[in-house]
């Protein structure tokens, strides 16, 4: 089967010739290359099917077979020093090539629709393709040289995509967050795998781990170094995969369109830094320290991201906190050494989340055509709501999403989170509650935002009244500090009368809603229906190709979750990840008799289970909305009649939306002290280059200039003066050798 | 016929000679073309470049052999028998690079400067006498001669600034002239420090001077003259002044040739002189070289940002990009070395390329301050997509040259045997700081030109994306600078055999 590892070098250069194509068409025929615009498309899903087909056939090798291949060939030729290029083959390998290529095509087909009225199409298939080509070259690279060429290749990829619709501001500086931020990281990998060269003379993962190990083994190297360059290594992984201190580029990265947040920036590219850790597992886990700082800083990514993402009015900002926060997961179980159950958790997340993302996206592209196409507007979560009723196949979609991503069992997520809490277990019983209330958390903030957004009714009909409630539930705890801006009221209508001008015959017969059938039954509003003319337009669903690759996807959260879960035959206790995966964790000398027991799990899985279904209860509490039921009325005036006890839950409540809004301060906190410091060191040092360095010059010029007019003043050019002038000086040259000599003589 | 073929053939055929004289030569007939408008000026002056760069492609492919590490093409005719001075001229795989690279730039600079009508007979010939200034300097195989030619191409340079330029250009031009003037007093001393030592006659010759050697103190003194000379070309901080405010004021096909060409013949002198005739003194410099080149990738990247103007900022992100060089040059070790010598050529292509790219936004929009611009992305999308590419060459995005180039120079300082552990890990540390910080510069540069929606009150509005020439001109600098960052043996294959020399020097 050696024929089919000899070709694999193809893998990334497979999509190379779209990006190639589209760029050299754009540049030189524009108009031609416009003209066929769809046409594009066609070939970059093609291409990346071909991949797909070609890494399936690979996997299924590498579970038959369990090999590592890798193969190198020479890039430059120098006595002191080679690149080399290669590829490497094995199971961490299958695994990613099948997840990009899988989440590739479906969001290629997406967003052939997403984006088809957009005038960057063409831009963004090729940016796309561009991305595959570097992220399938980064999972395939043998060496650290090719790992970060293809690492930067990705973050431009990510910066152009950011910065997609270039006309917003918002984009704009979200794009050169994010790029500059994944630099600081990329500046820890270089420096990292730089002093790796200097440490063990090699590029190659394989030789490297064998020559770190034994100089390991015999203490031969300074142990401070060698922590130094493995944290550093880990800092490239922390920037990519969204950690702790250099997280805050993944919110703002939302800016982007919504397609690239599912591939790049939930399901792909951040999934990177958690693929460093583990090709680069072997090194790290001779050196415990580090393997205590990832898991540190997996549990305080996990914790921080949950508690961002309670209060986001954004949709996609929500979601983008709790991909940070999965990822946390992933980071903490890698740092525990169970690799297997970062993988997975890796697999089960990228298609819940790409799932949740595109759903997002389909709402996105129904709520715009109703409020505009400001991202403030259309992916608010304050005007969704009851998006039930006008796009079903995106909510039943969506609603799988999040109860996946909750963790409730049969779907996907709930495997490998389950696997993941029960390790954190072993590895410590502060970082395993931490996890279980992330679980909880988890399940309270999908829920919330599943809830604003399809359950009770449009709320962008109700921004008329809105100032005037005083329910402290809606006012404050929603949308913390600050109060849903009113929308201008004439939008609703400006839309209508253009519609009413076109198609007010056909208007009532589309079976659109009206707004005073919907609204009248609720128990605190009455509401005076409008003109008869005044009806308004309800959000449709997507289209059928949008909705065909939700559904496709649907699949995946419902039954990729049975890669990990061990089926019973034939007496061996093994299912397919751990197969594909066991020459890896064989070599990492894990406890891999990783047996298996249906108790255990059963007594595991109850008790997160049960912390997720706590979170999702008190989400459906505080967040079905009010007006729909008299049942919850009384609810809430449960919680009115506490008096003392609600200014404290106020106040905690207050706090949290508080720090949830202002993101935890970190960003304000970067802003005050590191942009600001490096604008001032920037001003101070080009203050110091002009008036000093230059002033230096200037004043020698200044200097030269005067002297130069002093001479001509004093050389009047008459013969007199001149005379004058030598006789002085002869006169004191004649008197300080006299003085000389005199000192001398004594 | 047959024997002129032979004179074609053989290696006796000066073909350098005629490579350094033919475009001044025939540059002067500018003056004896008819008055038929600028067209036929400019048409004239591209066909005499593209002549020459054929000329110099040519003998290059078949005279010269890449893994002869000795003078090759080499000629020497008695000029001055009084003091032994020669026309003495020869290439090595050193000056192959930087030659190729000045014939390749100057043609497209003097493509770029078509949109120049005032004046353009002057414009032109200058042009072409820059040409021969600096081919002639990276070829001459004798001290005096190469200090004439030095001195040759900067009168070419004041004269384009100070007639061409912006505003300011009178000032600018001024402090160019000192500055570099300046430099070539101490340059001047050095060249006849070395050469009237020791022996009774002066000798000139680079070959015979490579083997002398000299009294430690006499050496470091030589040193110092030379490094200041340099210092001020090349720049190296605190003798970098003069490139912000050239760059601002200059015409930017001037912009091209000063950022492409100039610069690196700073870098060329300190390896070619520095290096081999002193390399005692360099290896007792060399620490100073690390330390000053790191802390000129920080400091002249840091002030960048608070550049309002746009060459300015440009001009200091190539200030910042010639630390690579200094470091390169002061590790002393096979990788570092090569690591500069790609960085010369791979910066050259890039700072053109970017000079060329703001000159070309500047006639459209006249607005010279970044913070008046903005939104730009939408009517000229093409000088968007080129500016951004070039922009992430510029900060070493890998798969461009300027990432290799940085690479191996880091490579370099890691491998050096010279240094300690600990000040390698502080240098190498404080370098890739400068890779964060190059980012944050021309990325904010690329965010406040074109990002964004803006109305400017533009006095043609209606401006035009580029057309075909300003194209053919970014592609032909794009190409090579894509096509070292994949493979960039190109380059290093030329000078990898002379580099071991020079640096077998230092381990004797």
């Amino acid at each position: 089967m050696d024929h089919t590892y000899q070709y694999s070098w193809i893998i990334p250069f497979v999509p190379l010739p779209v990006p190639m194509l589209i760029g050299v068409g754009l540049l030189l025929f524009p108009t031609a290359t416009k003209n066929l615009r769809r046409m594009w498309a066609f070939p970059s899903i093609l291409l990346l099917s071909i991949v797909m087909i070609f890494s399936v056939y690979l996997s299924i090798q590498q579970i038959n077979e369990t090999s590592i291949y890798q193969s190198v060939w020479s890039w430059t030729i120098n006595n002191d020093f080679s690149f080399e290029f290669g590829y490497f083959i094995d199971p961490l390998t299958s695994i990613m090539l099948i997840l990009i290529t899988t989440v590739g095509i479906l969001v290629l087909v997406y967003s052939d629709n997403y984006m088809s009225h957009d005038q960057g199409y063409l831009r963004f298939f090729a940016y796309m393709s561009f991305f595959n080509t570097s992220m399938l070259g980064l999972v395939t690279s043998s060496n650290f040289i090719q790992i970060y060429i293809f690492w930067e290749l990705v973050g431009m990829c990510s910066y152009l995509l950011i910065g997609f619709w270039f006309t917003r501001p918002l984009a704009a500086s979200a794009c050169q967050k994010a790029f500059v931020t994944n630099r600081v990281g990329d500046f820890g990998l270089l420096l990292g795998i730089l002093g790796l060269y200097w440490i063990t003379g090699s590029f190659e993962f394989r030789d490297l781990f064998e020559i770190f190990n034994i100089l390991i083994y015999n203490n031969a190297v300074n142990f401070f170094f060698v922590t130094l360059c493995a944290f550093l290594l880990f800092a490239g992984a922390v920037a990519k995969s969204a950690q702790f201190p250099l997280h805050v580029w993944l919110p703002d990265a939302m800016e982007g369109p919504t397609p690239i947040s599912a591939l790049i920036h939930a399901a792909t590219m951040v999934a990177a830094g958690i693929f460093l850790v583990a090709r680069l597992l072997p090194l790290f886990i001779v050196i415990p320290y580090i393997m205590n700082l990832i898991s540190l800083i997996g549990i305080i990514t996990v914790f921080l991201g949950a508690t961002l993402a309670l209060a986001q009015k954004d949709i996609k900002r929500g979601l983008a906190y709790s991909t940070m926060s999965q990822l946390g997961y992933m980071m903490l179980a890698l740092g525990m050494g169970s690799y297997r159950a970062a993988l997975f958790h890796l697999i089960t997340h990228a298609y819940s989340k790409a799932l949740l993302f595109l759903g997002s996206g389909s709402i996105i592209h129904s709520m715009e055509a109703i409020v505009g196409y400001s991202p403030d507007k259309s992916q608010n979560m304050v005007l969704m709501g009851g998006l039930r009723k006008h796009v079903p196949i995106t909510k039943t979609a969506f609603l799988l999403g999040t109860l996946s991503l909750c963790g409730i069992p049969p779907l996907a997520c709930f495997w490998s989170k389950d696997e993941i809490l029960n390790d954190s277990w072993l590895y410590s019983p502060i970082f395993a509650i931490i996890a279980f209330i992330t679980a909880g958390l988890t399940a309270f903030y999908m829920f919330r935002i599943y809830l604003l957004t399809f359950e009770g009714h449009l709320n962008l009909c109700f921004q008329n009244y809105s100032g005037k409630k005083r329910n402290y539930f809606y006012s404050l705890s929603l949308w913390g500090k600050e109060e849903p801006k009113s929308i201008k009221k004439d939008l609703c209508l400006v839309t209508l009368l253009t519609m009413n001008n076109n198609e007010k015959t056909s208007f009532f017969l589309k079976k659109t809603h009206r707004i005073a059938s919907n609204i009248t039954n609720t128990p605190f509003i009455t509401i005076f229906p409008f003109g008869a003319t005044k009806t308004f337009v309800y959000p449709h669903e997507s289209d059928n190709t949008m909705l065909f690759v939700m559904l496709v996807l649907v699949l995946f959260p419902l039954f990729v979750g049975a890669i990990g879960i061990p089926f019973n035959q034939e007496g061996i206790d093994l299912d397919i990840l751990s197969k594909l995966l066991t020459p890896s964790i064989n070599l990492l000398h894990q406890n891999s008799n990783h047996f298996f027991d249906w108790y255990e799990v059963l007594k595991n899985a109850t008790l997160s289970v049960s912390i997720t279904y706590f979170g999702l209860f008190i989400a459906y509490f505080l967040y079905k909305p009010f007006y729909s039921s008299l049942q919850n009325l009384n609810i809430l005036n449960l919680f009115a009649k506490r008096g003392p006890k609600r200014i404290f839950w106020d106040k905690m409540i207050n706090f949290l939306y508080d720090w949830s809004y202002n993101r935890a301060y970190i960003d304000a906190f970067y802003t005050r002290y590191l942009t600001e410091g490096i604008r001032a060191l920037a001003e101070l040092i080009y203050l110091f280059d002009r008036r000093v360095i230059d002033g230096i010059t200037n004043g020698v010029g200044i200097t030269n200039f005067f002297v130069g007019e002093g001479l001509k003043y004093l050389g009047g050019s008459r013969i007199s003066f001149y005379l004058l002038l030598y006789l002085i000086s002869v006169l004191v040259l004649l008197i300080s050798c006299f003085f000389f000599f005199n000192f001398f003589s004594f | 016929m047959v024997q002129v073929y032979l004179v074609f053939t053989t290696n006796n055929f000066p073909w350098l000679t005629i490579i350094v004289v033919f475009p001044i030569a025939a540059g002067s007939l500018i003056f004896f073309l008819p008055h038929r408008g600028n067209k036929v000026i400019r048409g004239y002056t591209i066909y005499i470049c593209v002549l020459e760069l054929l000329l110099t492609t040519y003998a290059f492919c078949y005279h010269f052999r890449l893994d002869d590490p000795l003078i090759q093409l080499a000629e020497g005719y008695k000029w001055i028998n009084f003091f032994d001075f020669d026309w003495r001229l020869g290439i090595d795989g050193l000056s192959v690079g930087p030659i190729l690279l000045t014939g390749f730039i100057t043609t497209l600079a003097t493509l770029a400067a078509r949109p120049v009508t005032r004046n353009s007979r002057l414009f032109h010939f200058l042009m072409l006498a820059m040409y021969s200034g600096q081919i002639g300097s990276f070829s001459s195989r004798d001290l005096l001669l190469f200090f004439i030619m030095w001195e040759l191409e900067l009168i070419p340079v004041y004269l384009l600034l100070c007639m061409w330029g912006g505003k300011k250009r009178l000032y600018s031009a001024t402090k160019f002239i000192l500055y570099t003037a300046g430099g070539s007093v101490f340059l001047l001393i050095g060249v006849l420090g070395i050469g009237l030592y020791g022996s009774n006659e002066p000798t000139l010759n680079l070959e015979t001077l490579a083997n002398q050697s000299y009294p430690v103190a006499l050496e470091i003194i030589f040193y110092i003259g030379f490094l200041i000379a340099f210092a001020v070309k090349s720049p190296i901080i605190p003798f970098h002044t003069w490139l912000p405010d050239t760059h601002g004021e200059a015409h930017y096909s001037t912009c091209m040739l000063l950022a492409g060409i100039l610069l690196k013949m700073g870098a060329y002198g300190l390896v070619r002189i520095n290096m081999e005739l002193l390399p005692h003194a360099h290896s007792i410099f060399s620490p100073w070289f690390m330390i000053v080149g790191t802390m000129q990738i920080i400091y002249a990247a840091s002030a960048s940002p608070g550049q309002r103007n746009l060459k300015k900022r440009i001009a200091y992100s190539s200030i910042s990009h010639m630390g690579f060089i200094i470091i390169g040059i002061g590790s002393i070790t096979d990788t570092g070395l090569n690591g500069a010598i790609l960085q010369i050529i791979s910066h050259g292509f890039i700072s053109a390329a970017l000079f060329f790219l703001a000159g070309t936004s500047y006639d459209r929009i006249r607005l010279a301050y970044l913070d008046e611009m903005g939104g730009l992305a939408i009517p000229i999308p093409k000088i968007f997509t080129l500016f951004s590419i070039l922009s992430m060459s510029s900060l070493a995005l890998p798969g461009m040259s300027g990432f290799i180039a940085e690479l191996i120079v880091f490579l370099g300082i890691i491998t050096s045997q010279k240094f300690l552990l600990m000040t390698k890990i502080l240098i190498t540390f404080v370098m890739a700081i400068g890779m964060i910080l190059t980012p944050i510069y021309s990325l904010s540069m690329l965010r406040q030109m074109f990002y964004g929606y803006k109305l400017l009150n533009v006095p043609n509005s209606d401006f035009f994306d580029s057309g075909p020439r300003e194209l053919f001109v970014l592609i032909s600098i794009l190409l090579p600078v894509i096509g070292i960052g994949i493979y960039p043996d190109f380059v290093l294959s030329l000078a990898v055999d002379k580099v071991e020399a020079i640096i077998s020097n230092f381990f004797l």
